[in-house]
């Protein structure tokens, strides 16, 4: 008799009922609350919470600045992962520890680094007062944060791609004469697909939930600087559950999509070049 | 087809949800729109403010301006507690006005740099726009029979309480924690005799505290979530005048007012280096309608008491208070702050706590 492996169907019950019971109070049940609460009041007031004008901006604004920043980041994190693969360079170490660092920084640290550089009263942020620049408390300062605090991602998704990738292929399109350029579009590039969307994908996900930078260097400032996660927060400060609780369910059934699309790309690589 | 269909729905969501998102920001959206771009405001308020000020006062301001100029006004608020407040501002946050919790953060300002020193003071009422007493604020029937401030130092009573690091709700609490038990000692009392009174008072409620939030707001919803037994809050936080919609849950507390407690006076700064020439007459007018009759009326709708007593009559949700005093009676903020808040209790009550 062969006893089903991880994959037979049969014993799956006891690990998948173990896996279940310590997920359900500690994972599960927290995103139902989420949704629970949201739908409390019924679909129609879920929908008029949704309506208001600050909800909607901070939707908008939330979704606008994950899209630049997945955008920024997908090239510059490309940019480095290929100059911190392909190159030898003195430096180079402390350089891509320094690139993954703003994962482990507190994203409250970042912010107040971030107010200390370029604040009105900050480093930089003195040299661009006479110019009338200020990029603290503007959708400017909430791109930065974002920015710094989800560099690592697409780094850490592409790199390994990089590292990987046999430099023989890059050799054989030098010697029939491809051009840097055109060895970096049509044959690494082609090879980074899988890590390149991944990681875009998980640099917008963290991007539409940063909060802990945000508030620090946004100014909170409703239908202006406000971002979703922050005017989560100050509905729920404010005793405003169900708004809060409409604005999170949106938040986390866009993260539902999002992670969907991610895992069905990351397992199977195979059937998404076949089509 | 289908797997083809099936590839291209990731992106036609993504693209889709890109286009909701930037809509707005498009020219197309704004060809829409029909007007010039209001005129904005940028107004920083402590943590209470937000509906009075959100649903009344400012609405009504820019419906007076339009109707005089025909320009549409728009506010861009941030209400948190007002020590938080402060402290945007002193690292540079945009704001035009600010409606601040207490005079010292306003003093803080001015330390800083950010305002002139003192101008608050030229501004009428010395600044203060509206009042609201201290309260207690317990569960329904109040089960713990919580009448007065010393009541919060019985051994197993929780105390929810703002944190006076951010809140300016709680720096109000420490005075009226303190000045309701030295204004019942027998006249005239010695240094000392105060002094003792009003140690013991502020120890017995700080033994107690169970829960410190960031602002007022952020502590009455704790309290609401079922921390504690007590909340020392503003009246206005708790009334329910013009705050639950109707057939919205009756709220799930009680309002105690002690025989003796302090009146807030919450005071108007005008942040004047983020005011270009261009945008003071707009300023100027709202600060002038804030001490006007209509608003101080709206005021006293949502729960503030006025700065016009005549006014205060209006509301008939507003409790009556035996004893009520004033910072003015405890000697001014400044040696209040030197004496109560950081003498008495940051030097002799928090170290005690912590032994």
């Amino acid at each position: 008799m062969i006893a089903a492996g991880p994959r037979g169907g049969q014993r799956a019950g006891i690990p998948v009922g173990m896996l279940l019971l310590v997920l359900l109070p500690l994972i599960l049940m927290p995103i139902a609350a989420v949704f629970v609460f949201a739908l409390r009041g019924g679909l129609s007031e879920l929908i008029k919470a949704l309506s208001a004008e600050d909800a909607l901006f901070a939707l908008r604004f939330s979704l606008l600045i994950a899209f630049l920043t997945a955008g920024i980041n997908a090239v510059l994190g490309t940019f480095a992962a290929y100059v911190l693969s392909k190159y030898r360079f003195p430096g180079e170490r402390p350089l891509t520890i320094a690139v993954n660092l703003p994962v482990a920084i507190p994203t409250v640290v970042v912010g107040t680094s971030l107010l200390l550089l370029w604040g009105p009263i900050g480093l930089l942020g003195r040299a661009l007062e006479p110019l009338g620049l200020q990029p603290m408390f503007t959708p400017v300062g909430v791109l930065l944060a974002h920015l710094f605090v989800t560099f690592p991602y697409m780094l850490g998704s592409v790199k390994p791609l990089l590292d990987d990738l046999e430099s023989t292929y890059e050799e054989a399109a030098y010697t029939i004469g491809a051009s840097r350029w055109q060895t970096f579009r049509w044959v690494i590039l082609p090879a980074l697909r899988g890590g390149l969307f991944s990681g875009t994908l998980l640099t917008f996900a963290h991007s539409l939930g940063e909060f802990g930078a945000t508030v620090m260097v946004s100014g909170n400032l409703r239908l202006r600087t406000q971002t979703a996660p922050l005017y989560i927060f100050a509905q729920f400060e404010a005793g405003n559950v169900a708004q809060a609780n409409a604005v999170a369910a949106v938040l986390a059934a866009l993260s539902f999509v999002l992670f969907f699309y991610l895992l069905r790309f990351s397992t199977a690589p195979g059937a998404r070049r076949k089509a | 087809m289908n797997v083809r269909l099936r590839d291209a729905l990731p992106l036609v969501l993504g693209a889709t949800l890109l286009l909701w998102t930037v809509w707005p920001w498009t020219p197309l959206a704004r060809l829409t729109r029909s007007g010039p771009p209001p005129r904005t405001i940028v107004l920083y308020g402590f943590s209470i403010l937000g509906e009075a000020l959100d649903q009344a006062v400012l609405p009504e301001f820019a419906r007076r301006w339009q109707a005089a100029t025909g320009e549409r006004v728009a506010f861009i608020t941030s209400y948190a507690g007002s020590g938080t407040v402060t402290n945007q501002l002193l690292l540079g946050v945009p704001a035009d006005l600010a409606l601040l919790s207490l005079e010292l953060d306003a003093r803080r300002l001015a330390d800083a740099g950010v305002i002139p020193a003192g101008s608050w003071l030229r501004l009428p009422f010395h600044g203060v726009v509206n009042r609201t007493p201290f309260v207690l604020l317990v569960r329904p029937g109040n089960p713990k029979g919580i009448h007065d401030f010393a009541d919060l130092a019985r051994p197993g009573i929780g105390v929810v309480h703002p944190d006076p690091l951010t809140s300016g709700g709680a720096n109000w609490a420490l005075l009226t924690e303190y000045g309701s038990a030295v204004r019942r000692l027998p006249q005239p009392a010695s240094a000392d005799a105060v002094e003792q009174a009003g140690y013991r008072s502020l120890l017995g409620v700080w033994r107690n505290v169970v829960a410190q939030a960031a602002s007022a707001r952020a502590a009455r919803t704790q309290f609401e979530n079922g921390f504690g037994d007590v909340l020392v809050t503003y009246e206005q936080d708790v009334l329910p005048s013009g705050k639950k919609k109707p057939g919205q849950d009756a709220p799930r507390w009680e309002i105690v007012y002690p025989p003796s407690t302090v009146l807030s006076e919450h005071t108007l700064v005008v942040v004047d280096r983020n005011i270009t020439p261009e945008e003071r007459p707009l300023i100027d007018a709202l600060v002038r309608f804030l001490w006007s009759e209509p608003a101080q009326r709206l005021f006293v709708e949502r729960g503030f008491r006025s700065i016009d007593e005549r006014l205060n009559g209006a509301n008939p949700h507003f409790g009556v208070i035996r004893d009520p005093f004033l910072v003015s009676d405890l000697g001014g903020w400044p040696a209040a702050k030197r004496e109560i808040i950081e003498r008495i209790w940051k030097g002799r009550v928090l170290p005690e706590i912590g032994k």
